[in-house]
């Protein structure tokens, strides 16, 4: 193939010497950048999933999520998400074996299974709209969106990084020596996923069928610790 | 360092990948039978094993698809160092509001301002004292209330004393709504708006002003029909002892104008 000539003549003179750089810590550097990185979007993720948490069952008009939450059809994206994962990592494997069509294919599947994903969020995004449940509606509403919404925009992010790696692939840029750029970029896809398991998890299986708060609380609260408002 | 196929071999190969898919579906598989029976749902108990559930899910994709578990200690330290703190962080966020307890939170409830209801006091804007009674005297109706026998200019300015207590030192309106008093769209207590009418006919033989005075004071006395008490016994000395008679008062005269 011509793309298979043109691998070696781009790949030798620009790449390749990232794998011999020395470091001190023995990690290249851009791939120890990527670790710290998502390492600090823990934090990003766990404070917005503190929020939606600390709100839970908290918003005083509906929407509730036991009304609008649809578990199934968020557990098929939920698959969808874990096959682009797996994509991905086929996509490296083909790039660590030189495979051309293989890095071409499996970057496109990882994008295409990313674009699905981003498809049933926006599908869901816009019932929700339709059920009256906007960002400012309630507590739920507005935890929800921002926590969904930010994963969401790491979703599309990642989809954009993919199809551009996907364009330096049918260049034939990619290829063993150049693994890493692949590598990074599946780190970052498969920590958008991780972050997806986690949400999953405590906003539909666990927080999906939270309802609206009942009628009378029981229980007593002393009314002087209201007096700092005054 | 190391020649790429001496790199690939320290991955998992295509089978161990297709493996480690498998086993991510079948535990999200099992994580959503979990919650099919109708009555699983939302039980407390089912936390736990969807926690565990998603805990595995979670390394299995940061130590296999990420390779973690092959690469360089550090990278794992730095990635789990992150993970703790944002752990650390989510549980202190929920401590600190004290959401570990059973909701609806009190605190929460209490502090509660609807949001539709700020929105239409800004828009309307009728009913300030100032604006519902007419400055210049005017001539009384024979069949006028007696409980009205001031001038309309001094009972202007001490209704204008109540709704500043009623909006201050009295945090009224931190539990009642009345429509058109800024700030005041607490959904705890009943909605004031039209107390003056509703007063005058609460209790046989009782004025609208003995009515009001009564349930100011002495407000578990008698609660009105239809009234839902979110907080029984929430309007009581802490609120009304740290008010003067003269608050009163004028607290009396500003109700009187939400007819």
């Amino acid at each position: 193939m011509a793309h298979q000539g043109e691998t070696s003549h781009h790949a030798a003179p620009g790449a390749g010497h990232t794998e011999e750089e020395t470091t001190t810590t023995g990690i290249n550097h851009r791939k120890l950048l990527m670790w710290v990185f998502l390492s600090s979007d823990c934090l990003f993720f766990g404070s917005l999933i503190a929020t939606y948490m600390v709100y839970r069952g908290q918003s005083l008009v509906g929407p509730y999520p036991d009304s609008i939450i649809d578990v199934p059809i968020t557990t098929i994206s939920t698959f969808v998400l874990l096959c682009s994962s797996f994509a991905m990592v086929q996509a490296l494997s083909a790039t660590n074996a030189n495979n051309q069509k293989g890095i071409q294919l499996w970057l496109l599947a990882t994008a295409f299974l990313g674009v699905i994903f981003i498809g049933f969020q926006m599908y869901e995004f816009y019932a929700f709209l339709k059920e009256g449940l906007r960002i400012d509606t309630n507590l739920f509403g507005a935890t929800f969106f921002t926590l969904t919404g930010f994963h969401g925009a790491h979703v599309t992010l990642g989809i954009v990084w993919l199809l551009g790696l996907f364009f330096v692939a049918r260049k034939g840029r990619l290829g063993p020596r150049t693994a890493l750029d692949v590598e990074i970029a599946g780190l970052y896809w498969h920590f958008v996923d991780i972050v997806w398991i986690v949400i999953f998890t405590l906003v539909y299986l666990i927080g999906g069928f939270d309802s609206g708060p009942s009628a009378t609380i029981s229980i007593p609260i002393d009314p002087s610790i209201l007096g700092f408002l005054g | 360092m190391s020649s790429p196929a001496a790199h690939t071999s320290r991955h998992p190969s295509f089978k161990q990948y297709v493996a480690i898919a498998i086993f991510l579906f079948a535990i999200t598989i099992v994580e959503f039978l979990i919650i099919l029976p109708e009555g699983f749902r939302g039980q407390g108990w089912t936390i736990a094993p969807l926690s565990i559930l998603s805990a595995i899910k979670f390394a299995a994709v940061i130590f296999f698809y990420m390779h973690l578990k092959f690469d360089n200690r550090l990278l794992t330290w730095i990635f789990l160092g992150g993970l703790a703190l944002g752990f650390a962080v989510t549980f202190a966020l929920i401590g600190l509001f004290s959401a570990f307890t059973p909701s609806p939170r009190p605190y929460a409830q209490a502090n509660a301002v609807a949001f539709e209801h700020a929105a239409e006091s800004e828009g309307e804007h009728v009913e300030t004292p100032a604006d519902a009674e007419s400055p210049e005297p005017k001539p009384e109706p024979a069949d006028s209330s007696p409980t009205q026998p001031a001038p309309a200019a001094a009972s202007d300015s001490l209704a204008a004393e109540g709704q500043a207590v009623f909006t201050g030192a009295g945090i009224c309106m931190t539990c009642h709504t009345i429509e058109g008093v800024p700030g005041a769209v607490g959904v705890i207590g009943p909605d004031l708006t039209h107390i003056a009418t509703e007063a005058a006919t609460r209790k046989p033989g009782m004025s609208a002003e003995e009515y009001l005075y009564e349930s100011i004071q002495e407000p578990e006395i008698f609660i009105a029909e239809g009234v839902e008490r979110a907080l029984p016994g929430l309007m009581t000395d802490a609120i009304v002892s740290g008010l003067t008679d003269a608050d009163v008062d004028a607290l009396v005269v500003f109700l009187l104008a939400q007819e």
